[in-house]
């Protein structure tokens, strides 16, 4: 967070951002939770990118002659009912899920970050009203509110993201007002706001940092829900279409033949819950390293 | 540990005297895998019916000392060695049922912050009869010398004020007739006048029910007043024990000495630097030119809180190079005015005016020009900074934001400049808050509040969370800064002897009124108003000898008219109106007989 907003074009800004960079490392490197779960994001990462140059298979072509096999030197974790290679759909699968759950999760995170700090800076009506709308949306479920929209508005990458910001973006809200609120009566929020700073500028520079471990862990509850939620609508079909590679829809498709080729189900599943696990492991360690930790370090 | 005598509590007083006994006491803290010594070797007895004082300044180990009378140790804490008895009991060596037994039964403690120490949702009267007590709770709330007991015992404590939540407090502690009362810092946070009455509280029921008191203060005019015996403490080791006159008339190690020289005195006409051996020299004030600028100047100005008015009608002027100090309780509205200057609070009625500009509109709307020109420092240094970004930038974001420097390499050197303007090394910039002192956080706040080059500065109550000699050094650069850069300055506080050492004007609020103003020096040569008067002579002097500033008091009430407010004792020395309280029942003879020269 704090290295966002010094860029380095004179000779001491650049030796400060070098040692933040250092002490940001040092801290990282000092906590084994947040280096396991970056790296179990960061193979997903890799395998969803790479996926063309690991396999061969094509993901959607179907193959009558290969239908339903058992794991084997050709296919590793076997193919299922079309005769596609479950590897590459797993492999390729990790690009739709990762890539719809990340751009929906900063979207959520980002909104809710500042509508909540603006909330706690602003305070008075603009508080209140934000308040009751917010409290209104967090009355219906997340997952009926997701139903509504994608039945009203389709199943595209677009309308997924959106609506499922829309669900969390409440959430958001109330933890990172709270955090801010504890912020905002500091005398240095005061000094800015005497110095006669725009809501947005205090916000970027005095209250942010503040509540960045807080900002953190919301991310990595939150990503970890937001996968498992569009997860859950592929599998009941509202997500992902049919021919995509996606693990809820995978799992969908081969549930039904879970005793004849169990691997097709139990790959897709495999993969979903490492990455959720890598993700709170990420998120969570690295909140803690430069968050928690450097005041640590301070004292 | 040594063996303990079995106990006779139903026994009467030991033949031996002290009451109280450390003997060689060394405590640690245990923190990142090492263990801190906290408290190292302290050794003190104290008699029934004594009063000792553990003086220190913060991280001295005082209150760690003290809470061991109790047998408290902080968690993490550790007994390195040493013995603690109280009235015959090794205190660390009791059993949990003796030991609890002990507390409350024996030994008391008074907490600084008496507030914190009640629970909010039980009633006042239910919480002393938890106490454990035989005495009725009336009795005890007679006893603290509270008014209408039985109306009070039905109450909560947030209905009560600081000073009558501390006396409940006292009321809790006695509740269970002790033989030792602790008392930690039982006073800070509280006004003067509040201070001086639970003081003498203090002393009256220690001198009725014979008690043995340990006191633990920073503050040495408390500790001139209430002990018999000092020790001063620091880093954990006893500096220096005496008894109370002796040490304050002859202190022999040369900390005790400077401790003793930086507390600002009443009697200072000007302000004093410390040298190393606790040698004082008093800086004569600087001279304000007669034709210099006036740099703010507020007519009138009240500011409400919804329907509460905290200041009425207050005017005054600070010139160029001069500090004008704003005196009073807490609630007396200095600091609220301080915040409408610095835009933080519109007024609601009055001006205030700046040589550039109009002051009345918040900060949002004035021209970035003004807002640069007028700035504020902060009371809490820990707060006033930014955690998470190093000092050094807390100082560059007002220079860039104000274009103080144009680019990013200057506004680097310029921070520099002014971390060295406010007397700290320069390689200081690039840590975090937390890796500085209280006082060298407090120096960055200056330094910020500097980086707009402001020529008005309001400091509020600025030295009233720092020890006594890092308020020294802070006073005295903000005098340096004044002379040096002509600042014109607002100083609010509530303690008149930092008053009297560097500011030129004072003002005393009393509920956002001004009751009276005028030069330093005649002011404290002749305190006209009865509620300056008893301001000084609330305020403690770190002298057991010391004669208070005035004597009496009388009672009062406000005699002040429309168009006949003040009462001028020349050289713009001016009170405001009032007569003796039952005196006469018509105000116009009553106000005549006061007045002699009309304003």
């Amino acid at each position: 967070m704090t290295t966002l907003d010094t860029a380095p074009p004179a000779a001491p800004a650049a030796a400060d951002v070098r040692a933040r960079t250092a002490r940001a490392w040092r801290t990282l490197r000092s906590s084994r939770t947040a280096l396991v779960g970056l790296a179990v994001v960061g193979v997903h990462v890799l395998l969803a990118l790479l996926a063309p140059l690991l396999t061969s298979y094509d993901p959607i072509a179907n193959d009558p002659s290969h239908v339903l096999l058992g794991p084997s030197w050709e296919h590793w974790a076997g193919t299922d009912q079309y005769g596609r290679d479950v590897l590459t759909r797993v492999l390729y699968g990790g690009r739709y899920a990762l890539g719809v759950s990340v751009v929906a999760t900063v979207l959520a995170v980002a909104l809710g970050t500042v509508i909540g700090c603006a909330a706690a800076l602003r305070g008075g009506w603009f508080d209140d009203v934000l308040g009751r709308v917010l409290d209104a949306v967090l009355a219906v479920p997340s997952i009926l509110a997701l139903l509504v929209v994608v039945t009203a508005l389709g199943t595209g990458s677009a309308v997924i993201v959106c609506a499922v910001a829309v669900v969390f973006v409440p959430q958001v809200v109330r933890v990172v007002r709270g955090a801010a609120l504890a912020v905002v009566p500091a005398d240095y929020v005061t000094a800015a706001r005497a110095r006669g700073e725009g809501t947005w500028s205090i916000l970027r520079r005095e209250v942010l940092p503040n509540i960045a471990d807080v900002v953190g862990v919301e991310f990595a509850m939150r990503a970890s829900w937001v996968v498992l939620l569009i997860s859950s609508l592929s599998f009941l079909g509202f997500g992902a279409d049919p021919p995509t590679p996606d693990w809820g829809l995978m799992v969908a498709e081969n549930r039904t033949a879970i005793t004849v080729v169990p691997m097709a189900s139990l790959a897709p599943i495999i993969a979903l819950a490492t990455l959720v696990v890598g993700l709170n492991l990420a998120a969570d360690g690295l909140s803690k390293a430069w968050g928690v930790d450097r005041i640590r370090e301070g004292s | 540990m040594t063996s303990t005598q079995p106990m006779t509590p139903t026994e009467g007083e030991p033949a031996a005297p002290p009451v109280v006994s450390v003997d060689s006491l060394s405590v640690s803290y245990r923190s990142g895998g090492r263990d801190l010594p906290v408290v190292h070797d302290v050794s003190f007895e104290l008699a029934q019916g004594r009063t000792l004082a553990l003086v220190g300044e913060s991280g001295s180990g005082k209150s760690t000392v003290a809470a061991t009378l109790l047998g408290h140790l902080r968690h993490g804490s550790r007994l390195d060695g040493g013995t603690v008895r109280v009235a015959g009991h090794d205190v660390f060596a009791l059993p949990a049922r003796e030991l609890r037994r002990l507390r409350g039964g024996t030994v008391a403690m008074v907490a600084q912050n008496a507030g914190h120490a009640l629970t909010p949702s039980m009633r006042v009267g239910r919480q002393i009869a938890e106490a454990g007590s035989d005495v009725p709770v009336l009795d005890l709330l007679e006893q603290v010398r509270l008014p209408r007991p039985a109306d009070l015992a039905r109450r909560y404590p947030h209905e009560l004020s600081g000073g009558q939540q501390q006396r409940v407090a006292i009321a809790m502690a006695l509740a269970a007739r002790p033989r030792v009362l602790v008392l930690d810092e039982p006073t800070t946070g509280l006004d003067v006048v509040t201070q001086r009455g639970i003081l003498d509280l203090v002393a009256a029921l220690r001198d009725e029910l014979g008690l043995a008191a340990v006191l633990v203060s920073h503050d040495l005019g408390v500790v001139a007043r209430m002990a018999d015996e000092v020790s001063v403490l620091r880093s954990g080791r006893v500096v220096e024990s005496a008894p109370t006159r002796a040490l304050f008339a002859g202190a022999e190690q040369p900390y005790t000495k400077r401790l003793l020289a930086s507390v600002p005195r009443l009697t200072d006409d000007g302000l004093a630097l410390v040298g190393d051996n606790g040698e004082r020299e008093v800086r004569a004030r600087a001279v304000v030119d007669a034709d210099a600028p006036v740099a703010v100047s507020a007519q009138d100005v009240t500011v409400d809180y919804g329907t509460a008015r905290a200041v009425h009608g207050v005017t005054f002027d600070v010139r160029r190079g001069e500090i004008v100090a704003l005196v009073g309780e807490s609630g007396s509205g200095k600091s609220t005015l301080a915040w409408s200057l610095a835009g933080l609070r519109a007024p609601s009625g009055g001006t205030m005016t700046h040589g550039s500009g109009d002051l009345a509109r918040p900060a949002r709307r004035r021209p970035a020009a003004l807002r640069r020109l007028v700035q504020l420092v902060f009371q809490n240094a820990d707060t006033s900074l930014n955690p998470r970004r190093t000092v050094g930038d807390a100082i560059r974001r007002p220079l860039r934001f104000f274009g103080t420097a144009p680019d990013r390499r200057s506004a680097h050197a310029r921070a520099l400049d002014l971390v060295r303007d406010v007397r700290l090394d320069p390689a200081l910039a690039d840590r975090l808050p937390a890796q500085l002192s209280g006082g060298q956080r407090q120096r960055i706040g200056i330094a910020r509040a500097l980086a707009g080059e402001p020529d008005v500065l309001i400091a509020d109550e600025i030295t009233t969370a720092l020890d006594v000699s890092v308020q020294a050094e802070v006073l005295r650069l903000l005098d340096d800064l004044r002379r040096e850069r002509q600042l014109a300055c607002l100083f609010i506080s509530h303690d008149l002897a930092v008053v009297r050492g560097i500011a030129d004007r004072v003002l005393v609020l009393r509920h956002g009124v001004v009751v009276e103003e005028g030069p330093t020096e005649a002011v404290f040569a002749d305190p006209a108003h009865p509620y300056t008067r008893e301001l000084m002579a609330a305020a403690l002097e770190p002298d057991p000898d010391a004669r208070p500033l005035v004597e009496d008091v009388p009672d009062w009430t406000d005699a002040a008219q429309p168009g006949d407010v003040w009462t001028d004792h020349g050289g713009g020395h001016r009170v405001r109106r009032w007569r003796p309280a039952d005196t006469s029942d018509t105000p116009d003879a009553a106000v005549t007989s006061v007045s002699e020269g009309v304003s």
